[in-house]
């Protein structure tokens, strides 16, 4: 359902915001399992999707700071990661004029390795926003955007109706800015309405980089990573595109291959074990990072989710995370 | 003794390594391995150099400096093993007993004197050059470039090695007598006769600088020595280097040839140099026994003895060794790797761990990295590899896979890598017991199996830099070379991992007529041994202004310039950080426990630039060779006086640099890039220094 400006309130952005967190920490696993099911680890593929993790860690971060600025601290449980058929969380591509699924078929939202459906997956989720040409509309069901551009582009509108709110340095997390050079901020510093530009320029980030760019344009030069990404001129969509290209010529690289869970050994059930559990300490440690509360094992686990998910691959064992 | 066993004599370290000061006073070479516990020490880790006159105790701050602030020399300490030796041999023996004078034997015989020889020499100015893009393949099939071109003739013509080599000949010493023997123009040659006395060669002809050139520019006095032999208190040889002087031409205008860039300077001698180190042992019964020689290796301070580096030159030995000369069957044979095979948890994993959380006291890592890597070194024998950070390997560039050379983030190590190579990879052998360690086979309660010499030679040599050999800072890519090396241990008694030492024959010697040749290469089928000089002639000339530069580089250092790696192009990686220190903590600025802002090891008046990739360096060649001595030296904060500093800190002492003030340099954290942005210059909060 529609909501009029008026309408709009802070609940309205925080669950905006939460949904925001929610997707974007929802791609960081599906990503990651397609990026590390690749044996070739210097291929373009791997190296384009492990730029695009990168940068949706970093994205989490950033909704996360526009929420705590707003003092909502955006918590990730298991319901954030469900990767069940088709389903991509909070999008609903029937209602983007262009319904992109028809594109991108056969595609595929459960956790696999990096396939047609997978590719055809990703390129849906960072599919660019249709320009409508005027202010975005608010909805009250945050499953009613047909797009992740069109979805922040109502938040920034409706965060920018309640700017006065805006509390500067409130449990603002910064782990990126040494690979974004060019930028003079990833948080919120200042106070109320002059905030805004602060706040803007971070979901600028997100909406640049990945989600919301336009399909011929390239990264605007202070959004770009300045340190590892061989590609930083490229937006998600054009780098899932590039490997599209790959899977439509049939030039994949070669990725782990996959055996059925009857075969599972007891050491592979011990593996997917492993990597529930510390998946589920990595998103709690997540959620104390944006409470403000810097847990010392965020960044082990967030490294040791990798090694966990490829430890599951080179044991021929599709990665589950809940 | 079995029946069919003899007795042989080793001399260990089989590579040792003296390191050049200003002061006319030394400590001993360390005789523990770099970053790992050490029985007996406590908390506090190996790898720290030896105070003089003590059998192992372990230098601190205090003796880093004489009264007068010059740098201590180390000297290199050798001891004589007595082993039961049976064809064929093995490895590890875990066997070896050390003998001084007055041991007896298991025989009964009683060691009288030991006679030491040593013949260092300083062949780089006649040496070919360094090639970074290419490293040891230079050598394939052709040489490279001759450094000095305008000295004619090839490498092995008497003029060149008349005005290039820096050679004063052998000096030998007894243990009985003690002393001190120079290596200078005025003191004879003088060899073992091997009847237990010593000869002395007064027709030797020594080469040095002066001799060639009637005016040198010598910036920290002159070059006229390589250095001297003593021995300790139970009469082990101990080798002290140069006080690391230089010398350079002058050119026609009467200027000093300027240092034109790190590696390869033109018309410029330094004090560095290796050579042979062999034993005559003389018994009461008046027999005598020649030990299987070691080689000494004179070259730059251990501005960092205690920080591993993640591939040592004992790694890329060892490797060549397992892999090329049948060292450990058990681990590789028919040129492959035994899957079978249990590597030791602690001797061959957990150094590698050790190594990678050692690196944030040297190089500017982020916080992230620091926290991930204390995950790395908190692994221990007991865990299950699965769950550990290092699972899967999925952050461990694989060295068998030469693409993941080019591959930077997100692989370790994060370092450059060798000639030619965007990045360091661990060796094969390494690799090879991360991925049985990776599948839980190995051994959690094995422990090092070494014999006390084979320790040594171990020890020795991990303390050193391995992988980046371009050229490297103490030796340089041929030390994986087979042919450098007494390939017939199994046989001939000599033990693994010893320098063949070219046959010399000192009574021969001519006046007027260069001793030495142009010596040992690689890749040349060159085996009938190594002369003095034949291993330090492969590092750069001098070796201060690659020590200077060797800080921090763009990947496209080692490709000719031409990126070849991922991400970025202007990103800037560590060459060497844990030998020569980039980012550091100065231990006067820790306060309360609590750690300082970081500041380049190398800072202060004339490191001001505006670029990154030289923020770490003296901005003048000239004053690397004469400042070199300046810099602090990064130790455990159990060896650091003046406070009770936590033993998990390591902490830059004695500096002579300033730490603070328009001159020192702002330390970004990692990444960071080359030619900065005008809109974010150094680092969170700071500017560029003007």
């Amino acid at each position: 359902m529609k909501l009029r400006d008026d309408e709009w309130d802070r609940g309205h952005l925080q669950s905006h915001l939460q949904a925001a967190a929610e997707l974007e920490a929802w791609t960081i696993p599906y990503y990651m399992a397609a990026m590390f099911s690749i044996v070739d680890r210097s291929s373009d593929a791997y190296q384009l999707i492990q730029s695009v993790v990168h940068q949706e860690m970093l994205h989490l971060q950033l909704v996360a700071n526009v929420a705590n600025s707003y003092d909502y601290s955006p918590v990730l449980g298991p319901d954030a990661f469900q990767y069940v058929g088709n389903k991509i969380p909070h999008l609903d591509f029937a209602l983007d004029p262009d319904n992109p699924t028809k594109l991108f078929s056969p595609y595929s939202a459960e956790i696999g390795p990096l396939d047609e459906q997978r590719i055809n997956g990703m390129c849906l989720v960072e599919y660019p926003e249709w320009d409508t040409g005027g202010k975005p509309d608010f909805r009250d069901d945050v499953t009613e955007y047909g797009s992740i551009g069109e979805f922040y582009d109502a938040v920034e509108y409706g965060a920018r109706l309640l700017a006065a709110d805006v509390v500067g340095g409130r449990r603002q997390v910064d782990m990126f800015s040494e690979f974004y050079r060019n930028l003079p901020r990833m948080t919120v510093e200042s106070s109320g309405a002059g905030a805004f530009a602060e706040l803007a320029l971070l979901i600028d980030i997100v909406r640049d980089q990945g989600e919301a760019a336009k399909a011929a344009d390239a990264i605007a030069v202070p959004f770009r990573n300045t340190a590892d990404d061989s590609y930083p001129d490229l937006s998600h969509y054009d780098k899932f595109c590039q490997i599209r290209e790959q899977a439509l010529h049939r030039r994949l690289p070669k990725t782990y291959s996959v055996k059925d869970p009857s075969e599972y050994t007891p050491d592979d059930d011990k593996r997917l074990r492993i990597l529930r559990e510390n998946f589920a300490r990595f998103t709690a440690a997540v959620g104390n990072l944006f409470a403000g509360r810097n847990p010392d094992d965020f960044a082990p686990l967030m490294v040791t989710i990798g090694g966990n998910i490829l430890a599951c691959w080179k044991s021929h064992v599709t990665p589950k995370f809940t | 003794m079995p029946s069919d066993a003899t007795t042989v004599f080793r001399l260990h370290p089989s590579i040792n390594f003296a390191r050049v000061g200003t002061s006319e006073d030394y400590y001993l070479s360390p005789e523990t391995s770099a970053g790992l516990p050490t029985p007996g020490a406590g908390d506090t880790v190996g790898g720290l150099p030896i105070k003089k006159g003590t059998e192992d105790e372990p230098i601190t701050s205090d003796d880093l400096r004489d009264d007068d602030g010059h740098l201590r020399r180390q000297a290199a300490r050798y001891r004589i093993f007595a082993y039961d030796f049976e064809s064929p041999d093995h490895y590890p023996s875990g066997a070896g007993v050390e003998i001084c004078v007055g041991s007896t034997l298991a025989d009964g015989r009683v060691v009288k004197d030991v006679v030491w020889t040593v013949h260092l020499a300083n062949k780089k100015a006649n040496a070919y050059n360094v090639v970074p893009s290419a490293g040891l393949q230079a050598y394939d099939g052709k040489v490279p470039q001759l450094r000095n071109p305008s000295a004619y003739g090839d490498v092995n013509a008497p003029n060149r090695l008349r005005q290039l080599v820096i050679d004063p000949g052998p000096r030998a010493i007894a243990s009985g007598r003690g002393g001190v023997v120079s290596f200078d123009v005025k003191t004879p040659a003088s060899y073992s006769n091997r009847s237990g006395g010593i000869s002395e060669q007064l027709e030797y002809p020594k080469s040095f600088p002066q001799d060639s050139n009637t005016r040198l520019f010598e910036p920290s006095g002159p070059l006229d020595t390589l250095g001297e032999l003593t021995t300790d208190h139970a009469g082990r040889l101990l080798v002290l280097p140069g006080r690391g002087r230089t010398a350079a031409q002058y050119d026609e205008y009467g200027d000093p040839i300027p240092c034109t860039g790190d590696l390869n300077n033109t018309g410029w001698f330094d004090d560095a140099a290796d050579g042979p180190v062999s034993a005559t042992i003389l018994f009461e019964d008046g027999t005598t026994e020649e030990a299987f020689g070691a080689w000494v290796i004179c070259g730059d301070p251990a501005y960092a003895p205690q920080i591993r580096n993640v591939v040592t030159v004992w790694d890329d030995v060892y490797d060549a060794w397992v892999r090329n000369l049948g060292l450990q069957p058990e681990i590789y044979r028919d040129a492959k790797f035994d899957e079978d095979y249990r590597p030791s948890f602690a001797g061959d994993i957990h150094p590698i761990f050790r190594a990678a959380s050692m690196q944030r006291w040297t190089a500017n890592l982020p916080d992230l990295a620091v926290r991930a890597h204390e995950a790395v070194d908190a692994i221990s024998a007991g865990d299950d590899p699965d769950a550990t950070i290092m699972t899967g390997l999925a952050y461990v560039r694989n060295p068998n896979v030469q693409a993941e050379l080019s591959v930077g983030v997100p692989l370790m190590p994060l370092s450059l890598g060798e000639a030619g190579t965007d990045f360091l990879a661990v060796s094969k052998t390494q690799y090879f017991f991360l991925e049985q360690w990776n599948r839980n086979h190995f051994d959690p309660d094995g422990d090092m199996r070494l014999g006390p010499g084979e320790y040594l030679d171990m020890a020795s040599l991990s303390n050193c830099l391995g992988g980046r050999y371009v050229p490297g800072i103490e030796v340089s890519y041929p030390v994986r070379e087979p042919d450098m090396y007494q390939t017939d241990w199994k046989t001939s008694g000599a033990g693994p991992v010893r320098v063949k030492h070219k046959p010399l024959r000192y009574d021969a010697a001519e006046p007027g007529t260069p001793f030495l040749s142009g010596g040992w290469i690689p890749l040349h089928d060159m085996t009938d041994g190594l002369e003095p000089g034949d291993m330090t002639k492969f590092m750069s000339i001098p070796w201060q202004t690659d020590y200077n530069s060797c800080s921090i580089h763009q990947a496209s250092i080692n490709t000719s310039g031409e990126n070849t790696a991922t991400g970025n192009p202007l990103t800037l990686y560590w060459s060497w950080p844990s030998q020569r220190p980039d980012a550091v903590y100065p231990a006067t600025e820790v306060v309360g426990g609590v750690l300082p802002e970081r500041v380049w090891s190398i800072r202060g008046p004339g490191t001001l630039t505006d670029d990154p990739k030289t923020a770490a360096t003296f901005q003048k060649a000239l004053q690397s060779v004469t400042q070199w001595d300046r810099i602090g030296v990064v130790l455990q904060g159990t060896a650091i006086t003046g406070d009770d500093y936590p033993p998990a800190f390591f902490l830059e002492a004695e500096s002579l640099l300033p730490t603070e003030g328009q001159s020192v340099n702002v330390v970004a954290e990692w990444p960071f890039n080359a030619n900065p942005s005008p809109h974010r210059g150094w680092g969170k909060g700071s500017s560029i220094p003007r």
